[in-house]
């Protein structure tokens, strides 16, 4: 070994190589590097799910939210069907809905020999029904 | 080992590619052994913390700059993982430091010289505190700069000069007998 005392910047050869040999591993360097990989595999497994675990976690919150959906649709569609139709509703057949609405101001329309005068027109439009 | 090439390496073990993980597995792994063991002293554990390392540094292979050398930021991870089951070994059971370090049994001469050096070196390296004595092996042993090894180890660089003194200094104090 170099005999200094004082500060030195350079690494010492003899005590790195004897320092080498004493913490050299005294296993086989590829077992070890089998174990790492080992190791490797096995994160890998553990981060990767099999599809049918993630398929199975999701059937059971899958089948409840499939029968809340299904309650929810049942309900929302009974009361569509049972509901009675109110005189306000909109008209039920074509004809109905073709037919023109009550009014004098569409009568005259719809009956003048004349082209219609722009007023007569407005006046249909903004009209109430 | 170009700074170029490990980049890609990384690239390509974040993208799944498991021999390129292997790759840079391969080509530190006695290192973070050595590494590890410094700290640890414990071959064993040493080998268990390196692995720790490893596997930790795959998790955050995100974090990396590909612009600076892998195995600094690598041995930074792999030293963490040796302090930190360090710890937990001294939570567990109050007892001196490495040791287990000493191997046994009657070997031929050479072999006997050798193994009773590394027995010695060992013990010299268990005497100093841990941040000593792990500067002193990445300079020394894996041949890290003093900048590099205050990356590593999160000292200021003048710091970690002062370790590699003052740990050097103790080794060879320790070890002023031998073979003289």
């Amino acid at each position: 070994m170099i005999d200094h005392e004082k500060f030195d910047h350079r690494p010492d050869p003899e005590l790195g190589k004897a320092l080498r040999a004493a913490l050299e591993p005294a296993g086989d360097q590829g077992a070890f590097v089998a174990r790492v990989m080992a190791g490797y595999d096995a994160a890998l497994e553990r981060a990767t799910v099999p599809t049918w675990e993630v398929l199975a976690s999701w059937s059971r919150r899958g089948i409840a939210a499939a029968l809340a959906a299904a309650v929810v649709a049942g309900f929302l569609l009974g009361r569509t069907v049972f509901q009675p139709a109110s005189a306000d509703d909109t008209p039920a057949t074509m004809e109905a809905a073709m037919a023109p609405p009550e009014g004098p101001g569409l009568t005259a329309l719809m009956t003048a020999n004349d082209p219609p005068d722009a007023s007569i027109v407005l006046t249909s439009l903004v009209e109430p029904r | 080992m170009g700074s170029e090439d490990e980049a890609g390496l990384v690239a390509r073990t974040m993208g799944g590619d498991r021999a390129a993980f292997g790759v840079l597995v391969e080509r530190y792994a006695a290192q973070a052994r050595r590494v590890a063991r410094s700290v640890l002293g414990d071959p064993d554990e040493a080998d268990d913390a390196a692995q720790d390392g490893f596997l930790s540094a795959l998790v955050k292979l995100a974090q990396y700059d590909a612009t600076r050398p892998f195995g600094p930021w690598l041995m930074r991870i792999v030293a963490n993982a040796a302090t930190d089951r360090r710890r937990r070994r001294q939570v567990r059971r109050a007892e001196p430091l490495d040791t287990a370090l000493v191997g046994g049994g009657p070997r031929p001469d050479a072999q006997a010289i050798r193994s009773e050096l590394g027995d010695r070196l060992r013990t010299a390296l268990a005497e100093l505190p841990e941040r000593r004595r792990t500067a002193v092996v990445l300079f020394d042993v894996e041949g890290y700069s003093h900048a590099e090894i205050a990356g590593i180890l999160g000292i200021p660089e003048g710091t970690v000069r002062s370790e590699v003194f003052h740990g050097r200094r103790r080794l060879r104090a320790l070890m002023a007998d031998w073979k003289e």
